[in-house]
């Protein structure tokens, strides 16, 4: 067990199709309370199967799940009750208002009559939807119903929430929008969410904690930073200015706090590799000072989360590969249908 | 805040869940409105259209009725009837593609619900339906030969009528997850039922088979005591042997409808 209290435990989980694909194998992890926890991997590694499960959804062949302290095989209800599930499809029901979206949903949680209206209010104002509240929810844009979404999603104030792709096919004004709604809700809530993404910079903006999927595997698990320096770590290119004593230079700043590693090549420039570069340069700067070398240029690399990917799964995570096709084939039908 | 309610699904979220799920359901036909007035347009059509064409049929001897509109209207609300319910079990396969069906499998309500919810908008839309058309029957000059009390009669066998064949559609709607093979099989089946029961044709003019198949075709067994009502009045023992093969025959549809339905979810 970790510090803070796990609202998601699997262990174990494993799920393996009527057809005899092995969608999620073995998967044990854990997601403690109150953290923005991201799950990234290439289209089918099996993260939309593995949140399926933990939203009972579909049940685990094997291994066991236990979402807010209870069973997913042994007390569905329950779980249902303090979860929230948003999904890939924008779920909303265009033949209805917005509010009556969330009266509904209201409705299907049991929500006691006299907490339903302020609950609705104010989730439409977090969403800032309030004022499209009385029109249908066919006249909304794209990212007007996935705000309606995830408010449906927070209907019943769950302390877990599920997003599954949230900003997929969004402007970057309404992926930045959504991004901050999340990290009020977790700030102000005390909301967990568990988020799949296909892009590297909202698990990288947004995430306490990264865990990279692959061939139904959980791969690694660590915090984005924490990913990245397990690639060895930043990089700072040093380049200096008038010459100087320069023998020994390298071997000297060795020693410095959080540099790993210091060479330095026949031109003279210094390449170190640091735990955490942009609070290791004051101290290299100070150190060269110090000795009365001048620094012309700094540089500082650090591995992108991308780099991580690549290095875990040994390849890239493309930004628009299926999702974003199912998701104009869905617009497509959606038009049919009018 | 949140409610702590223990152990599985109770009675009354069963209830309630049903409404909800219904209220969806009915909501959306309300913005729809052109859906409602086509259902009415089509069988005025029907019944000018059909009641002129076959007017001399009237005039065949042992023909039941006096004219072929009286004859023609019982099978009109019988067929809009067959439509509403039969078409009824399309949107589970919409809910499916746009996600929201997963959305309501997230929620904690019963799973029975969405199927019984969805049935009883059904229910309700029959029942309007029924009634429009037999207040325009009636100002076409169609006799009904029960009575004011005979009205909620008439519209009970309507509304258990469609709980026959929304079953079946939602039965099928569970089976068949393309909108496409949905609506080919359904359309494949409205024909025959209606062709194979005596909503347009009396049993004794049938050939002897195809009388045979229309005693099998839950539409004769809600179209005959429709018929009585209208033509002859109160007829006990045809009109209680309808409400009864109706009503087990709706309650047994619903039950395969939702156990095809917890199936396909599972």
């Amino acid at each position: 067990m970790s510090v803070a209290e796990a609202i998601v435990q699997t262990d174990k989980l494993t799920k393996r199709y009527a057809g005899g694909i092995l969608a999620v194998d073995q998967v044990s992890f854990e997601v403690p309370a109150g953290t923005i926890f991201g799950f990234l991997g290439p289209n089918g590694a099996g993260k939309t199967t593995t949140i399926m499960m933990l939203t009972t959804l579909i049940k685990p062949t094997s291994g066991r799940a236990v979402v807010c302290g209870r069973d997913v095989v042994a007390s569905p209800d329950l779980v249902r009750l303090d979860l929230g599930y948003v999904s890939q499809d924008v779920a909303v029901d265009e033949n209805l208002t917005g509010w009556e979206n969330l009266y509904l949903q209201a409705r299907l949680y049991h929500l006691p009559a006299e907490t339903l209206r302020p609950r609705i209010e104010e989730l439409l104002k977090t969403v800032e939807l309030d004022e499209h509240a009385r029109r249908l929810v066919s006249t909304y844009s794209g990212g007007m119903r996935k705000r309606l979404d995830i408010a449906a999603g927070l209907i019943h104030r769950p302390r877990l929430l599920f997003l599954d792709e949230p900003t997929l096919g969004l402007d970057i004004q309404t992926r930045t929008r959504i991004w901050e709604y999340i990290r009020r809700l977790r700030d102000e809530h005390g909301l967990t969410v568990f988020l799949t993404t296909h892009y590297m910079e909202e698990a990288d903006n947004l995430c306490d904690l990264v865990a990279i999927m692959d061939h139904g595997r959980i791969v690694a698990l660590d915090s984005p930073a924490g990913l990245k320096a397990r690639l060895g770590g930043d990089v700072i290119t040093l380049e200096m200015g008038a010459p100087g004593p320069r023998d020994g230079l390298a071997e000297s700043m060795r020693s410095l706090p959080m540099v790993k590693s210091a060479e330095q090549g026949s031109n003279g420039i210094v390449r170190l590799v640091t735990h955490d570069g942009d609070r290791a340069i004051p101290s290299v700067l100070e150190f060269l000072g110090s000795k009365g070398i001048r620094v012309s240029s700094v540089t500082l690399k650090r591995p992108s989360l991308d780099d991580v990917f690549l290095h875990f799964t040994g390849r890239q995570l493309r930004e628009n590969d299926g999702g974003a096709d199912y998701r104009r084939m869905a617009m497509a039908v959606r038009r049919a249908r009018r | 805040m949140r409610s702590a309610r223990a152990g599985g699904t109770t009675g009354r979220t069963l209830a309630s869940d049903t409404w909800w799920i219904c209220w969806r359901e009915l909501k959306r036909l309300w913005r729809q409105r052109v859906r409602i007035l086509m259902t009415i347009i089509q069988p005025v059509i029907w019944l000018t259209l059909m009641g002129n064409m076959f007017q001399r049929m009237a005039s065949i001897p042992g023909f039941p009725a006096r004219s072929y509109l009286d004859y023609m209207a019982p099978g009109v609300i019988t067929m809009v009837t067959l439509f509403s319910g039969i078409f009824g079990g399309i949107t589970i396969v919409w809910d499916r593609r746009f996600g929201y069906l997963q959305k309501l499998l997230a929620a904690p309500i019963s799973r029975t619900a969405i199927v019984t919810g969805k049935m009883l908008a059904i229910a309700v839309q029959t029942a309007a339906q029924a009634l429009i058309i037999f207040g325009l029957a009636r100002a076409m000059g169609v006799g009904f030969a029960a009575g004011a009390l005979g009205v909620p009669v008439l519209i009970l066998l309507a509304v258990l009528l469609s709980q026959v064949f929304a079953g079946l559609s939602l039965t099928l709607g569970a089976l068949l997850t393309s909108h496409e093979a949905l609506m080919a099989v359904v359309n494949f089946l409205t024909m025959p039922l209606m062709f194979t029961s005596n909503a347009m044709m009396p049993l004794d003019m049938m050939p002897p088979w195809l009388a045979r198949v229309a005693l099998l075709n839950p539409l004769s067994y809600g179209i005959n005591p429709m018929r009585a009502l209208f033509l002859r009045g109160w007829e006990w023992a045809g009109l209680s042997r309808g409400v009864a093969v109706l009503a087990v025959t709706a309650v047994a549809m619903a039950a395969l409808a939702s156990a095809m339905f917890r199936r396909s979810i599972a």
